[in-house]
C-alpha cells in the first residue's frame, strides 16, 4: 500500500528490470482478480511490473467527492511521484488504456514506450463504446451472459465464467467488481462515455514508440478505436490483433497478448526507460 | 384535536394500450421498450382521463393527489409531473398536490425546480407538497446521471432549493455542482417558510439521517409491506432519536395499491385485467426478475460500497419480486396490491398500520390498463366505506401509541 496525502493506493509489483506501469481494465487484475494473472506474470518475466489499483478499486481509497478523468490523471501523477518513477514503460488495458493515453500526451517525456490494449478514450463517430453498466445488470437477477459476451469472445469460456459467474458469487469478488464499476461510473457513465473528444487531436504529442493491440472480437470497444489510435499515434507498426480474443484479451489469450507486448519492448530496446 | 391517517390518491399514469402479447415479445417495460408501441390515436384523451380521475379523488374527500416523475417507460407517463400538477391546481380546490418527486440530478439547475414548485404553490394557493428524489436505475440510463456521484449532487440541490425559498435574495450559492452567482427566485412560495418537503428512500441509512437532520417527511419507497415496512419505520424512529427528535406518524408515508368492490370475489374479477397488466408489463424491468431489472444492482453503483456489501449479504438474487407473483395468493403475501370488499381492504390496511404506524397512506387506484369506470367505482367505495373506518381506527391507534403527538406536531410546526 502506498500512502498519497493520506489516501491509500494498492499496488502490486512483480519481476525485475525496467519499470513497467500497468493500468488495469474491467476484466483484469484489480477489476475482477485479486492477483496478477498469467498475462501480467509473462510481462514480469521481462520487466519490473508495477500495477496500481484505480481509485476505489481493490483497497485503493476513492477520491473525495468522486472523480473525473482529470482528477484520476492528477492522482496518477502523485502515484508515479510517490513510486519515484521519473520515466517508465506504460501499458494500459480498457479504461486503463485511456488513462495511459492521457498521461502519454500530457507527459511524453516520462513515458518511454506505450502499449494500449483494447483502450477506450477516443470518440469515434458511429462506433460507440459498449454499455458495460447496462450489461452488468443480470437478466432474471442471475444471468450475466450478455456481460460476458460484451467482454469475452466466448461467453462460456472457463475464464469468462470464472470471473463473471452467474448467480450470486463470492462476496469479496462481487465487491471487487462493484468497486470497478463504481470507478467506471465516475469517469465514464455520462457522456463522454469513456472518451475524451479532445484526446484524438492530442495523440501526436505521444512521440514515444507505441503499440496498439486489439482482441479480434472486441465487443466493447470497436476495432475502429484501435485504428484511430494507430492513425493518431506516431510510432506504431499498425494495429496488432490478438486472434480468438475479445475485449478481455489479457485474460483470454495471455500468452499471445503478452507476447506482442514483449516483442514490442524488445524491438525498441534502445528506447527503454533507463536509456534516455 | 385528533389526527387520523391521511389518505391520498396516487396516479402513475401507465400506458394502457400495449399489445396482448407484450410480455412474450418484449424483455422490458423500461428505458429500451420500443416507443413505436405508442398508439397516438388510442391515446387521445388519456391524460385528460387520468387527470379527471385525480380530480374525482379530490371531490371524494381524499386528502391529496400524488404524482411522480418517470422517463421512457410504460409504467408512468409523467416525465414532467409539474405539468399535471399545474392542471390539477386549476381543477381542484381542496386536496394537497404531492409531487414525489422531481428528480433533481436530471435537471440542469435546481433553481428551475425551486421556481416551478414556487409557482405551483402559488397556483394551488399553498397546497403543494414538494418531493425531491435523486432518481434510481432507469433514470441513470435515461439521462446519463453518473450514479456514483448522484447522491452528493442530489443533497446539494436540495440545499440550494430550500435556501432559495427561505433566504432573502439575491445571494451567491457556492456549491460544487451548482454554483450560482445570483439566487433570487420570483415568486416565493405561498406556504411559509416553505412547502413541506418529502423525500423517498429505502435502503440507505445516509438518506434517513439527512431526512431526520433536515426535518423532512420520509416516504418509504417500497411497494411491498411485510416486515420490512415496520423495520424501516423503527429504523427511521431510531435515526430521529439519534438526531434529538422523535418519531410521530406524520413523519412517514408509504405507497399501497387497492381495488375495492362489493365483495372479495367481485373485486378480484373486476381488478384482474388491470392488476396483471400492471404486474407483468409495467413492472417488467423494475420489480420483476424476468427480463433485465434496471432499478438496482452493480451496474448502477450509486450506493456506498459498505451498503452494497450488506445488500449482498442479506439478499438473495432469486427471491421473487412483486411482479413475479403468479396468483392471488402470491399477491396477498406481498401486502402491496390489496384487492377485496371494503371490509377486507380496511382490515388489511389496518394490519399494516398496526405494525408500522405511518401517517400518510399514498394509494394507487388505477393499475395498468384498468377501465375508467372501474377505477372510479373503486375510489368511490374506498372513500365511502373504507376511509371512514381507517380514519376512526387510526385515530385510536395513533392516540394510544403517540399520546404526545399534539405537542410534537406543534413543536415541529414552530421550527
Amino acid at each position: 500500500m502506498l500512502d498519497i496525502q493520506g489516501r491509500k493506493v494498492a499496488v502490486i509489483e512483480a519481476g525485475a528490470g525496467d519499470p513497467l506501469v500497468y493500468l488495469h481494465g474491467f476484466a483484469d487484475v484489480h477489476g475482477v482478480a485479486a492477483d496478477l494473472q498469467p498475462f501480467h506474470q509473462r510481462l514480469a518475466q521481462a520487466a519490473r511490473v508495477i500495477a496500481p489499483a484505480h481509485p476505489g478499486c481493490a483497497g485503493t481509497d476513492e477520491l473525495a467527492g468522486g472523480c473525473s478523468i482529470e482528477d484520476v490523471l492528477f492522482h496518477y501523477l502523485e502515484v508515479l511521484d510517490a513510486l519515484r518513477l521519473p520515466r517508465f514503460d506504460l501499458v494500459g488495458h480498457c479504461v486503463g488504456g485511456w488513462i495511459a493515453a492521457e498521461l502519454a500526451v500530457r507527459h511524453p517525456e516520462r513515458v518511454a514506450r506505450l502499449a494500449l490494449i483494447g483502450a477506450c478514450g477516443l470518440f469515434v463517430p458511429g462506433a460507440p463504446i459498449g454499455d458495460v453498466f447496462m450489461h452488468a445488470q443480470p437478466e432474471r437477477g442471475v444471468d450475466y451472459t450478455t456481460l460476458r459476451s460484451l467482454l469475452f469472445a466466448n461467453a462460456t469460456a472457463p475464464v469468462a465464467l470464472r470471473f463473471f459467474p452467474d448467480g450470486r458469487g463470492d462476496i469479496e469478488e462481487e465487491m471487487r467488481r462493484y468497486q470497478m464499476l463504481r470507478f467506471g461510473s465516475f469517469v465514464g457513465f455520462k457522456p463522454p462515455y469513456f472518451y475524451n473528444r479532445a484526446l484524438i487531436e492530442r495523440l501526436h504529442r505521444a512521440r514515444m514508440p507505441a503499440c496498439v493491440i486489439w482482441g479480434e472480437h472486441d465487443g466493447m470497444v470497436p476495432r475502429a478505436h484501435g485504428d484511430a489510435y494507430v492513425a493518431g499515434l506516431n510510432g506504431t507498426d499498425g494495429l496488432r490483433i490478438v486472434n480468438g480474443a475479445g475485449h478481455a484479451a489479457p485474460l483470454e489469450q495471455p500468452e499471445a497478448t503478452a507476447g506482442i507486448v514483449r516483442e514490442f519492448l524488445a524491438k525498441h530496446l534502445g528506447r527503454a526507460p533507463a536509456n534516455r | 384535536m385528533t389526527f387520523p391517517v391521511k389518505l391520498y390518491c396516487w396516479h402513475f399514469m401507465a400506458y394502457p394500450h400495449l399489445p396482448a402479447d407484450f410480455d412474450e415479445r418484449y424483455d422490458t417495460g423500461w428505458v429500451t421498450v420500443p416507443n413505436r408501441l405508442w398508439d397516438a390515436q388510442k391515446s387521445r384523451g388519456l391524460y385528460q382521463q387520468y387527470i379527471d380521475q385525480l380530480a374525482y379523488g379530490d371531490e371524494l374527500g381524499f386528502d391529496g393527489m400524488v404524482l411522480n416523475e418517470h422517463h421512457q417507460n410504460i409504467y408512468g407517463l409523467m416525465p414532467s409531473p409539474n405539468l399535471i400538477a399545474a392542471a390539477l391546481s386549476q381543477k381542484t380546490k381542496r386536496g394537497k398536490i404531492v409531487i414525489l418527486g422531481n428528480l433533481l440530478p436530471l435537471h440542469l439547475s435546481p433553481l428551475r425546480i425551486a421556481e416551478e414548485y414556487a409557482m405551483l404553490d402559488n397556483m394551488s394557493d399553498g397546497r403543494l407538497i414538494a418531493g425531491f428524489a435523486p432518481g434510481s436505475g432507469p433514470e441513470t440510463f435515461n439521462y446519463d446521471v453518473p450514479s456514483a456521484s448522484s447522491r452528493e449532487q442530489f443533497w446539494e440541490a436540495v440545499e440550494l432549493i430550500q435556501r432559495a425559498w427561505t433566504q432573502d435574495g439575491p445571494f451567491c450559492f457556492e456549491g460544487r455542482h451548482y454554483p450560482l452567482r445570483y439566487v433570487n427566485p420570483w415568486p416565493r412560495p405561498t406556504q411559509q417558510p416553505h412547502p413541506p418537503i418529502w423525500i423517498p428512500g429505502s435502503r440507505s441509512r445516509e438518506t434517513l439521517a439527512e431526512i431526520a437532520r433536515r426535518g423532512y417527511c420520509y416516504f418509504f419507497s417500497s411497494r411491498s409491506h411485510g416486515k420490512e415496512t415496520a423495520k424501516s419505520q423503527q429504523q427511521f424512529a431510531k435515526v430521529l432519536d439519534e438526531h434529538g427528535k422523535s418519531y410521530q406518524p406524520f413523519r412517514m408515508g408509504i405507497l399501497l395499491s387497492a381495488y375495492v368492490a362489493e365483495t372479495d370475489a367481485q373485486a378480484q374479477a373486476e381488478a384482474k385485467d388491470g392488476v396483471w397488466y400492471f404486474l407483468k408489463n409495467c413492472l417488467k424491468g423494475h420489480l420483476r426478475r424476468e427480463g433485465r431489472q434496471l432499478t438496482f444492482g452493480p451496474g448502477i453503483p450509486y450506493i456506498p460500497p459498505e451498503e452494497f456489501r450488506s445488500y449482498l449479504q442479506f439478499s438473495d438474487p432469486t427471491t421473487p419480486l412483486l411482479g413475479d407473483a403468479e396468483n392471488w395468493d402470491d399477491l396477498q403475501q406481498s401486502a402491496s396490491i390489496i384487492v377485496g370488499s371494503p371490509e377486507t381492504v380496511a382490515n388489511r390496511i389496518m394490519e399494516i398500520l398496526a405494525h408500522a404506524q405511518v401517517g400518510h397512506l399514498l394509494i394507487q387506484f388505477h393499475l395498468g390498463n384498468m377501465a375508467d369506470a372501474l377505477t372510479r367505482k373503486s375510489m368511490r367505495l374506498f372513500a365511502s366505506e373504507v376511509a371512514p373506518r381507517l380514519r376512526a381506527e387510526s385515530t385510536q391507534l395513533f392516540t394510544r401509541a403517540f399520546p404526545d403527538m399534539e405537542r410534537q406536531l406543534a413543536a415541529e410546526m414552530a421550527t
